[in-house]
Formats: structure tokens, C-alpha cells, sequence
């Protein structure tokens, strides 16, 4: 193994997925030299996603293609503070990505725009339910940005993205029929919403007729051809099916690799260094500046890549796990309440309902597309009165048919109670995969003072160095707001004319159960916020100990949201280029003066 | 196999006992006199005459220097090899004085004085300007780094390597540069079709694919002053058929207004059409370089070309089978296999998703006459490449592998008529035949990364 | 390995499964599995999905053969399994902590669950009728039973998991043959194109299915 020191660039990004491609296409447009590092193999639509090949379940969603290989790396898991981690040795709860694209190469393409009021969450709640609403051991918290902040980075986002959806209020006029409880926009989607498929739509009209306020979901999966700021292309959604767990045949759901690196690739400012696994970033002897970072390459040789500027962008565990390895920040002590890396780990609270129909009905769950469908917000955010309920937090509640092929439906199997094999389940798959419609509660997961990410003492990756520590469980609160949300979708369902129904909740008690998929959707443990007690972050995700390292993703979040993250983590990647670029790069240093 | 140019018609060189010799020069004579450093505006207009030439595309190997060299023509009797042309005194054209570079470029003859293959275009070449010359020099010359690279000797035995009845040939078919800048003089009814002929019929060498050629290998026409078979489209290269330019209504440029000319040879994708095969690399090497006002005299040029096939009635589109797809009818012959294989990118409805992927209703290349583009790029699949304007890159797979020689045949058909096209149906045979004539695969090309 | 010698004996009883594969279709041979682990897969199989008005069944479809052609992919060494010791057992909850791979999933829980079988019935498990071997199945897939350090739970997960994987995944895997997985339940396959059904609200969609090869059912 030699040891290489390469020569300097103007900023290094850790990680080839939405933040990294974004922030690395602001910076070469600034005229910076940036050198990417990716640990995973290049990726493209042409090599991962290529028709019919690529249209392969097993493959795709069960065998991990284009997914994190944990054999290299993992975490470990444990609920509580009192038991023994143990390693996350199979794919099975969460799904991170891998290679170039990141999970954004795989993922959906659900893309929300934050609730203002989830933004300043811990002063609305203050405001209206007073401090004591607040149960004790929660770590309830504000972003330090508020919506007005971010609006010019949320549409700028959606306009690289090619972002499907039906706008209400553009400048504060009502333009058409979406999210009644949207925040004002300054400008339309920049594509018009995807149509519903059917299982949708008699949400959509039920929800309505019910008194609440359906609309069609925002998303990355392009309803027309488009093409972006950049000049770079998309094809239409076609509802394949294979959104979640593939690369795009059709060009159409927005990824770095479609949407970004065409436009990036040939820029001679840039270099994209594929299957190099960066160990830390080195800091100087002083601890407040970084020097570059230290990675592996692929033949295995220890590299040392010089940069003025350090962007960490990988997903969001692999962030907070960089800083903890390289000392960027103090780590945080749940038992002091003191530090702030590893602080305000959380997740998502989803669950999913499922409505049988009559044989006769149709809704041929196969067709699909990851980012569209029907939603309502009513039990979202601060749209609803919490006090009476007694609980923090929302869910929207949608159906999002992402296309349910042969091998879940097997899994999947017939309504609870029927058998998983043999002539009855059998039997009861058949006659109800294609005459549902499943529906989910994607519900908030507040912050808490004993979940949190730290060092594992025992298990180590495959470079030597100790793992991440996860220490999650579903709490109280959380439990309460998704089995009360979860029961206002009966009257949905039942306005439906569904046969049956089994309401998929939480139940009192419950643990967290790494065996089975929730969601990818981790956020915190390395904030953003106003406060370097409780944040790791500034409100330009700059270290507030280290000012020439920016930390770019859901580790911002100080709460786990209800909407899907990448919408809010793209906005906030270029939050905060546009801060690099104006202010930071002319005057390095911290962007935020205590 | 993309990366890999055969010569039309190659069994021509056949006929004529001959082949195209490696070409390195290899007689010393007179050491080209070093230029004077030439000024930035000589060397940008040196550059922009080699993308209007396409040097580029025949000069240069796959994954290797521009112009070093290298890339293959395959011949029924042997393979030669695109010489270096970068400015290397020894394996290059370094030696070149001004006045041996015109007569290569224009006449077609070698600084040792043998005969260039006429792969290489200098009957079209023939009209270029003494100032685009000069300015292609001083850019070869200047503007190129020289790259010493000897290409791999021809492996055509003798007696087919014998340079001699190249001469025979020139004599015959090029035109010498004063009758071919007369040609070019010819009177225009305004000065954008004037520059629009001479970058069509001069540097831009169009006719070198898009003209049918005789069988002495020579284009039957070279200037839209020859008659209506310039342009009327080509034989095939690397199994693609070059389409008429002309206005013929449904094979040719007819339906395209002169913007989409222009924007097709920009971006390599309008709503009527992407480009593939040779023409995708053209655009990609070549035309997307040139300026805007140089197109629009290019495609003005092609606009006032008339039919050369004056039989056919217009395109109209046609929903009949689309409609029966909509409603899950797929009793057609070849509908299935279109349903299952293509329809996701193409609709069933034909319009495909232009400008990403390309309508087959009233598509010139679908209803061509020789049905061999549309089965070939059927089995191969093939890159609509990025350009400047338009950076993303889209990738037909092919189906070879999953379509029987019967089944591309029933698709190709049906593609062939649907939608209001009217062309014939092609057979299992026909399918067979460009399935053994494909050029093999030399390694994977390199997967567009988007 | 003692205890597969009575398995043996199952070739009698799957037999007849493999005589109702379609005629002209070329037997598999396993190489991975002995022939004796190779019928216990089939008697096994065969009552995960059993053959039946509503479709066809595990041995049909070919679901032995895609398990045995997955034993030969990085999935099955454990490649993809994050695979460093300590192996320390905690809370199901908390997900898989056994140091085997699918690979020795497999041969420890066929030969576990034959000596197991053979202990409690003196028969190959291939060798009982069709509601004994449910009833057997159902008490791995259910109770506490134990094959040594593995978990019967963990052995009858891995196969039912495989086993529904092999009879609806694209036929490349070497299951789900002739489609058979996936028109039984009206799966239409590797097309990926719903453009014009996606509002064509409540009709049942009337195309066959198609595998990425191009066949079609």
C-alpha cells in the first residue's frame, strides 16, 4: 500500500450523490477546482439501467444492485443505551446507496418542499401549546432557517429536477388544486403533476368527499419531456414500475447522474474519482481547519487529496460518521445532554393500510411510478390543533404506488391472518393483488436525548475503522401521533367501498425492528441551527468548529419530517453554495460570528 | 462496431484489384518551411474548417488522439488504416509544405506522390477555398500537437496493395480545383445558398454518404448542378443507410422546415428525428461546431434541393393501429413484439418522446427504401450522443438477443406501416442478411455516462 | 452430513413432480446441492407452492433450480451480508447475528431438519404425505425448534424467501417457468410500459406477460 499525495484543489466533495453533484456544479461554476470522491463504482442510466435487462426485481430490490454493499461497511443497532449494539448485517430496514448517484440513482422520487412551520418547529409549538407540551427528554428544535429563506433554492431544485406537480398559491394567488396547506411558491412546477393512477384516484375522491384536501403528490419523475437549467434532458415517466431500487430506463426520474453530471462531466474544473473511500478529513494541529482528506483508492493505495474547502456530502449516516472519525465537532453525551455530533439522530414514522376491493375492481398495483400519487396534508405539520391530542408531530397520507411486481407480491401474500405458503396463501394472493390499494401514514420521528449516533466499541468496517452506532427506538409520542392519524384514514377507506381493510399502526410499546423495511429516510445527528450547544451546524451546514468544512444533508434535520427528505436536503445543498459562493469564497471563514 | 468505419460500397475497391495503402509518407524531400506563428483568428478558423471537414472522424482511432490516426476500414481484402495526420515530422504530415498539403487534401495525391483512397473526400474537398486551405494548414500545422504514432501497415497482399489504378481513377472521377471552384461559382439566387453549397458540396462532404455512388465507387453526382441523384441518398456505411437530403416528402427532408435542419445538426435531436449511426458522430465531431448562421445556409442549401424520387404522396399520420393499441389489440402481425420491446420509449402511438426519443411515424429513416438502418439499429441498439447544446446522451439497447430473426422482421414491418407509413414490409431473410453483414463487435464501446 | 442418507429415498416421491414438467424440457442437475438435499428442496418446495387449480407449483416453475443456480452467486457466500465476527446473539429485533452465509443456511438446515424429521417420523421428510410435511414445515417456520445453532425459523425464512423469490423473478434466474409465477397472478413482466393503461381506470390490463429474454405467455 503506498501512500500518495495529490496535489491541491480548490475543494474537495466526499460522496457522488444529490448534495455532492450539486455542491460540486456551484463550486466549478464558481471557478473553483473541485475533485470528487466517491467510494463506489461510476454509475449511469446506459450501465445500470439499461431496458429490458435492468427490468429485473430480483436483481434490483432483493439482491441490492445498486445498493450499499454492507459486506464493506454497516452499523450496528441497538434500542436502548443499556444493551449491546449489534451489527446491521442484512439490508433490510433502511437502504443506502452506493456508488455514483448515491441513493439518489435509486431512490423514488418523492420531492417535497418543508412545512414552514417544521422548520421553526420547537418556537411554533411554544407558541401555541407552551413549553410544557414538550415531553420531557425530547429535543425539540429549529433549523435556524426559516421557508422565506430556502423558497428560491426549493424551486431552484425543482427546476433541476424536473419536478412534476400541481401548484395552490403561486405569489400568493391560488393557481390550481394542490396542497391546500402548501406554502405560497414563486413559481409554478416547472411540469405538470403526473396523472393518478386508479388506486389514487378513488383516494383522491374519497379524501375529498370526506372533507380533507387530496393533491397530487410533487415529483421527480418527469410527467413530459424535460429539459433543465443545465440543458440536460429527461424522458417522460412511463409508470414502469421501477423507480425504487433502480437506475431509470426512461431517463425520467431525476437523478445526479441525468439530471447533473452530463452537465458536469466535461468541465475540465472538475474530476470525478470513482471507488475511493475516504478514511477522514485532516485537520490541522489547531482542530479549526481541515487540510484535505485521506482516502483509499481502488487499488488500495492511501491517498491524501490537499483542498481549501471540504465538503462532506455523502448519506447521511456516512456524514456524521466521517466527523466522528475525523474530530470535526464534539461528540455528543447523552448523558450529560452535552456535544453535539451524533445528536438528534432520527428517523421516519410510516406505516402502511392496505383496502381490499371487490374482484371486479381493478386497480392493477403493478403500474406505478416511485414519486407520483395522492396525499393530504390535514394531519400534517401545524395544519391541525395538537392540543387536545397531546402529541408532537404529523403525517402526511398518501398512496403512492411505486409498482408492485412479482416477488413482493408473494411477500406480501394475502390480508393479516392468511398464511405466507401453500394453497391458501396462494389463493389469497391471487385474489387480492390486483384489487388493492395501499396507502401510507409517512409520518415525523422526533428528536430524543437517548437516540443518538456514536462509535461503536466492538464491530469494525473493512478499512479498520470502528463502526457507527445506532441507538434508535420508536417513543411514545411518536406512537400516539401515528395510531391517531393512522384512524382518520378509515373514513378515507371506507368512503372508498373498500371490502376490507387492516389499518397498518404502531402499537404502544412497539420497538424498532431492523428486519424489515421502514424507510431510508435517517436524518439528524449533525444539525443544523442557530445554537453550537445543540448543533453541530450552522445555518449554512458550515462546522462550527472546523469553518472550511460544510456537511451537506438529512444530518441537518433536527427532526425526522414527514415528507420524504431529498427535496429538503437539494435545497439545502444549495443554500448553502449560494452562501459559499457569495460570501464564504471571498472571506473564508465561519459564515455565522457568535 | 460504432467505432469502426467501413468504406461504402467496399467491394468497389475489389473490382478496381486495388486497396487504400497505410499512407505514411515515407519519401524525404524538402523540409516544410517552419511558418511564422499564426494569429489566434487564422488558428480558430483553421479549427473551425476541420469540424466543417470532419477531419476528426476518420482520422482518429477509437479512444486514441485526435488525428493521430489508426481507425480501421475493414476491406473484403484486408483492413488499412486512417494515417496520422497531427503535425510529427516522421509518423505525421509534419513534412508537408503548404502546397503538398492542398494536393493532398484536394487531389487526393501523397507527398511521395502516390494516389489517395478515395475514402478519403478530395472530389468534394476539391472546392475548397485557397484561404480555407491556408487556414487548415496553419491549424495542422500550429494548432495540433504532434503525436508520434505509426499506424499498423495495410494487411492488403500484393498484388491488391498496388497503389497504380488509383491514378486511372482520379483522372476520371475528381474533378481538378479549378473545375470544381467554377462549379462553386455557379450563380445562386442569393449568397446564403451560395455558402450553403459550398459547405454541403465542399468541406462538409455530405455527398460522401447521403450520394448514391456508381459502381466505380465514384459519387454519381458531387454538386446539386450534377442532377437530382446528389444527395439522394447513399449505400450503406457500417450497415447504416445515409437517408436522402433532398425533399422527397417521405424519405427525404420535406416535411422538415429549414430550423430543423438547423437544430438537428446542432443538438442531434428535433422533433422529427435523432440522429444514430454515422450521423450521430457527425454531428458530435462536426456540424454542432459550426455557427448558427452556417447551418441555416447549410440547411436552406438542403431545403432547395428537389425531390429526387418525385412519386411519393405526403405523410399523413395515421391512428388506426394506434388506436388498437391503446385498447390492448395487438392482433396485428408484429404488434406484440412492438408492444413488448419498443413501445415503452416509442408509444404506441408512434411519436415517440421527441427530442429524447424518436418518433417512428413519418420518420424518413423508417420508411427508407433499403429497410437495413431500422433493422440494424433493431438489433444493435445504438448512442445518440451529447453534444454542446444538449449534454445528455440516450441509449437504444438492442435486441438481438431477445428477437428472433422472424420476430425484428414482423416488427420492422409493422413499424414500417403503422402510423400512416407506407413502406415494405421486410422479411425474416432481410433481417438475416444485416444480422451476418454487422461489423463485429471490437470491445465494448465506452457507455455514455448519464 | 449423517442423516441425508435416508433423504435419499425422496427421489421416489418427487419423481412424479419432475415427470410433470413440461415434456422435452431437459432435467437440471444441481451443483450445489446432493442429490439428497436436492429432493428434500423439492418435497419442501413443493408444499410452499404447491401445484393447484389457481397455478402452478415450486417444482413446475423450477424454484429447486433457481435456488441452486442463486447458491452460486456472491448472495449466497454472504457478499452482501455484513460478515465480521463477533457473532453475538441479541434480540430478534436487532436482525440476523449467525455467522453462515445462505450457502450454510442450507446445508445445515436440510440436514438438520432430515434428522430431525427422521427422528420424529423413522421417514424421509419426502417420504410423508402432503399434510405431515405442511404440518413439519409449519412447526419450523413457527416454533423454536433448533438445528444445532441455527434456528429452524432462520433455515424455513431463508427457503420460503428464496423459494418466492425463484417462482416470480425473470426466468434468466432459471424459475418461473414459462411464466408460469407471473400470469398466475396477472404480473405482466419485464414490458415496463403503462403509459396508456395508467388512466384507463378499473379494466382489467389484457396484455400477456414477457420475460427479458422476449418470452411471452
Amino acid at each position: 500500500m503506498a501512500s500518495i499525495k495529490m496535489k491541491s484543489v480548490d475543494a474537495v466533495v466526499i460522496g457522488g450523490g444529490w448534495a455532492g453533484s450539486i455542491l460540486a456544479k456551484e463550486l466549478t461554476e464558481a471557478g473553483q477546482s473541485v475533485v470528487m470522491l466517491e467510494r463506489g463504482p461510476d454509475r449511469s442510466t446506459a450501465s445500470e439501467g439499461a431496458y429490458p435487462g435492468s427490468i429485473d426485481e430480483l436483481e434490483g430490490n432483493f439482491r441490492h444492485k445498486i445498493f450499499q454493499n454492507l459486506s464493506k461497511t454497516s452499523v450496528t443497532i441497538r434500542n436502548t443505551p443499556d444493551q449491546t449494539a449489534l451489527p446491521y448485517r442484512q439490508m433490510a430496514a433502511f437502504l443506502p446507496g452506493e456508488g455514483v448517484g448515491g441513493a439518489g440513482l435509486h431512490w423514488s422520487g418523492v420531492h417535497f418542499r418543508m412545512p414552514p412551520d417544521d422548520l421553526i418547529m420547537r418556537t411554533k409549538v411554544k407558541e401555541k401549546y407552551g413549553e410544557k407540551f414538550i415531553p420531557e427528554g425530547m429535543n425539540l428544535q429549529d433549523y435556524g432557517v426559516t421557508y422565506d429563506d430556502l423558497e428560491p433554492f426549493f424551486d431552484k431544485a425543482e427546476k433541476v429536477f424536473g419536478t412534476s406537480g400541481e401548484a395552490y398559491t403561486v405569489n400568493g394567488q391560488v393557481v390550481g388544486k394542490g396542497n391546500f396547506f402548501a406554502p405560497s411558491r414563486s413559481d409554478n412546477f416547472p411540469l405538470p403533476a403526473l396523472k393518478d393512477v386508479y388506486g389514487a384516484n378513488m383516494f383522491r375522491k374519497a379524501a375529498e368527499e370526506v372533507g380533507f384536501h387530496p393533491y397530487a403528490m410533487p415529483a421527480a419523475n418527469a410527467s413530459a419531456q424535460y429539459t433543465n437549467p443545465y440543458g440536460v434532458q429527461m424522458g417522460p415517466c412511463n409508470f414502469c414500475g421501477y423507480c425504487s431500487g433502480y437506475a431509470c430506463y426512461m431517463y425520467s426520474k431525476a437523478s445526479p447522474n441525468v439530471n447533473i453530471l452530463p452537465a458536469l462531466r466535461n468541465d475540465p474544473k472538475f474530476e470525478l474519482r470513482a471507488e475511493a473511500h475516504v478514511l477522514r478529513v485532516e485537520l490541522d494541529s489547531t482542530k479549526t481547519k481541515a487540510t484535505g482528506v485521506t482516502y483509499l483508492d481502488r487499488k488500495g493505495n492511501e491517498v491524501f487529496q490537499p483542498a481549501d474547502l471540504v465538503i462532506v456530502s455523502a448519506f447521511q449516516f456516512h456524514n456524521v460518521h466521517l466527523m466522528l472519525l475525523s474530530g470535526i465537532g464534539k461528540p455528543y453525551d447523552p448523558v450529560a445532554n452535552e456535544g453535539v455530533v451524533g445528536r438528534n439522530f432520527v428517523y421516519q414514522n410510516v406505516t402502511t393500510t392496505t383496502a381490499w376491493f371487490d374482484k371486479s375492481v381493478y386497480t392493477n398495483q403493478f403500474i406505478g411510478t416511485g414519486g407520483g400519487g395522492v396525499a393530504f396534508d390535514d394531519f400534517n405539520s401545524e395544519n391541525f390543533d395538537h392540543g387536545p391530542l397531546g402529541f408532537i408531530g404529523g403525517s402526511p397520507v398518501w398512496v403512492n404506488q411505486a409498482g408492485i411486481k412479482g416477488i413482493a407480491a408473494a411477500k406480501i401474500g394475502g390480508p393479516p391472518g392468511t398464511p405466507h405458503w401453500g394453497s391458501a396463501w396462494k389463493k389469497a394472493m391471487v385474489d387480492t393483488y390486483q384489487h388493492s390499494v395501499r396507502m401510507d401514514a409517512h409520518g415525523t420521528n422526533m428528536a430524543y436525548r437517548d437516540v443518538y449516533l456514536d462509535l461503536d466499541p466492538t464491530w469494525k468496517d473493512a478499512y479498520g475503522m470502528p463502526m457507527l452506532r445506532m441507538t434508535f427506538d420508536w417513543k411514545d409520542n411518536d406512537i400516539r401521533m401515528n395510531r391517531y392519524v393512522v384512524s382518520q384514514i378509515a373514513k378515507v377507506t371506507k368512503a372508498m367501498g373498500a371490502r376490507d381493510v387492516h389499518l397498518g399502526q404502531r402499537q404502544p410499546g412497539e420497538h424498532f425492528d431492523t428486519r424489515f423495511y421502514q424507510t431510508t429516510h435517517l436524518a439528524g445527528g449533525a444539525v443544523m441551527g442557530d445554537d453550537p450547544k445543540t448543533s453541530a451546524l450552522n445555518r449554512y451546514l458550515q462546522s462550527w468548529d472546523v469553518s472550511n468544512v460544510f456537511v451537506i444533508g438529512a444530518n441537518a434535520f433536527p427532526q425526522g419530517t414527514g415528507y420524504n427528505p431529498t427535496g429538503m436536503v437539494a435545497a439545502l445543498a444549495y443554500w448553502s453554495a449560494h452562501h459559499i459562493r457569495t460570501t464564504y469564497l471571498k472571506n473564508p471563514g465561519p459564515l455565522v460570528q457568535l | 462496431m460504432r467505432q469502426f468505419k467501413r468504406v461504402a460500397a467496399a467491394a468497389l475497391f475489389g473490382s478496381l484489384g486495388v486497396a487504400m495503402a497505410g499512407l505514411p509518407a515515407i519519401v524525404p524531400a524538402a523540409r516544410a518551411q517552419a511558418p511564422a506563428p499564426a494569429a489566434s483568428g487564422l488558428l480558430a478558423q483553421g479549427e473551425y474548417v476541420a469540424r466543417a471537414s470532419d477531419c476528426v472522424a476518420c482520422h482518429t482511432a477509437p479512444g486514441g488522439t485526435p488525428f493521430a490516426g489508426g481507425l480501421p476500414f475493414a476491406l473484403p481484402m484486408g483492413t488499412i488504416y486512417a494515417p496520422n495526420i497531427t503535425p510529427d515530422a516522421q509518423t505525421g504530415i509534419g513534412k508537408y509544405t503548404e502546397a503538398e498539403f492542398a494536393r493532398a487534401v484536394r487531389e487526393g495525391v501523397r507527398r511521395d506522390g502516390a494516389s489517395l483512397y478515395p475514402a478519403m473526400p478530395f472530389p468534394s474537398y476539391a472546392r475548397m477555398t485557397d484561404a480555407d486551405i491556408h487556414a487548415l494548414y496553419v491549424y495542422f500545422m500550429q494548432g495540433v500537437k504532434p503525436v508520434a504514432n505509426t499506424v499498423k501497415a495495410s494487411t492488403i497482399p500484393w498484388p491488391l496493395s498496388m497503389r497504380w489504378p488509383l491514378i486511372g481513377w482520379r483522372m476520371m472521377f475528381a474533378p481538378s480545383v479549378k473545375d470544381a471552384q467554377a462549379k462553386s461559382a455557379r450563380s445562386f439566387a442569393d449568397p446564403v445558398l451560395a455558402r450553403g453549397a459550398y459547405l454541403v458540396e465542399g468541406p462538409g462532404h455530405c455527398g460522401a454518404c447521403h450520394s448514391p455512388r456508381a459502381i466505380t465507387m465514384q459519387e454519381v453526382a458531387l454538386t446539386s448542378a450534377d442532377g437530382t441523384r446528389f444527395l439522394a441518398g447513399g449505400g450503406s456505411v457500417d450497415g447504416w443507410i445515409p437517408t436522402s437530403l433532398r425533399g422527397e416528402n417521405r424519405t427525404g427532408l420535406g416535411r422538415w422546415s429549414e430550423d430543423d435542419i438547423v437544430e438537428f445538426l446542432k443538438a442531434g435531436r428535433i422533433r422529427r428525428g435523432s440522429a444514430f449511426g454515422g450521423m450521430s458522430d457527425a454531428v458530435g465531431h462536426g456540424t454542432q461546431h459550426l455557427t448558427d448562421e452556417d447551418l441555416h445556409a447549410i440547411a436552406r442549401y438542403l431545403k432547395a434541393l428537389p425531390p429526387d424520387d418525385t412519386t411519393q404522396t405526403p405523410w399523413t399520420y395515421d391512428a388506426t393501429l394506434a388506436t388498437a393499441l391503446h385498447a390492448g389489440d395487438v392482433s396485428a402481425r408484429g404488434a406484440r413484439t412492438y408492444v413488448d420491446s419498443c413501445a415503452a420509449c416509442h408509444r404506441t402511438d408512434g411519436q415517440g418522446y421527441p427530442t429524447v426519443f424518436p418518433p417512428l411515424g413519418g420518420n424518413p429513416v423508417v420508411m427508407d427504401k433499403t429497410p437495413d438502418s431500422l433493422i440494424h439499429i433493431v438489433l444493435t441498439g445504438d448512442i445518440l450522443r451529447a453534444t454542446h447544446d444538449a449534454p445528455s446522451a440516450f441509449v437504444m439497447p438492442g435486441f438481438a438477443g431477445r428477437l428472433s430473426d422472424e420476430k425484428v422482421a414482423d416488427v420492422v414491418s409493422f413499424i414500417r406501416k403503422a402510423w400512416g407509413n407506407n413502406a415494405a414490409p421486410v422479411t425474416a431473410q432481410d433481417v438475416a442478411r444485416v444480422r451476418k453483414s454487422l461489423p463485429k463487435e471490437e470491445g465494448e464501446a465506452p457507455l455514455p455516462l448519464n | 452430513m449423517q442423516g441425508l442418507a435416508g433423504a435419499a429415498a425422496l427421489t421416489s416421491t418427487t419423481l412424479p413432480v419432475h415427470a410433470a414438467r413440461s415434456a422435452g424440457e431437459s432435467a437440471y442437475s444441481p451443483t450445489f446441492f446432493t442429490p439428497a438435499e436436492w429432493a428434500f428442496l423439492h418435497a419442501a418446495c413443493d408444499r410452499l407452492i404447491p401445484q393447484d387449480a389457481v397455478g402452478p407449483g415450486a417444482i413446475a416453475l423450477g424454484v429447486p433450480e433457481f435456488i441452486d443456480r442463486q447458491m452460486a452467486t456472491p448472495y449466497a457466500f454472504g457478499k452482501l451480508w455484513y460478515m465480521q465476527a463477533p457473532f453475538v446473539q441479541g434480540p430478534a429485533n436487532l436482525g440476523y447475528q449467525l455467522p453462515y452465509a445462505p450457502r450454510d443456511i442450507y446445508r445445515k438446515g436440510i440436514a438438520g431438519a432430515a434428522t430431525f424429521v427422521q427422528a420424529k417420523y423413522g421417514k424421509a421428510f419426502g417420504d410423508l404425505d402432503a399434510a405431515t410435511r405442511d404440518e413439519i414445515l409449519s412447526g419450523f417456520e413457527k416454533g423454536d425448534t433448533l438445528f444445532g445453532d441455527l434456528p429452524a425459523k432462520i433455515f424455513f425464512a431463508q427457503l420460503l424467501g428464496n423459494t418466492m423469490e425463484g417462482a416470480f423473478s425473470d426466468p434468466s434466474h432459471g424459475g418461473n417457468k414459462g411464466l408460469g409465477g407471473w400470469t398466475t397472478i396477472g404480473f405482466p413482466g419485464a414490458r415496463a410500459d403503462f403509459m396508456d393503461w395508467v388512466d384507463q381506470y378499473g379494466k382489467q390490463y389484457p396484455l400477456g406477460t414477457v420475460a427479458i429474454s422476449g418470452e411471452t405467455a
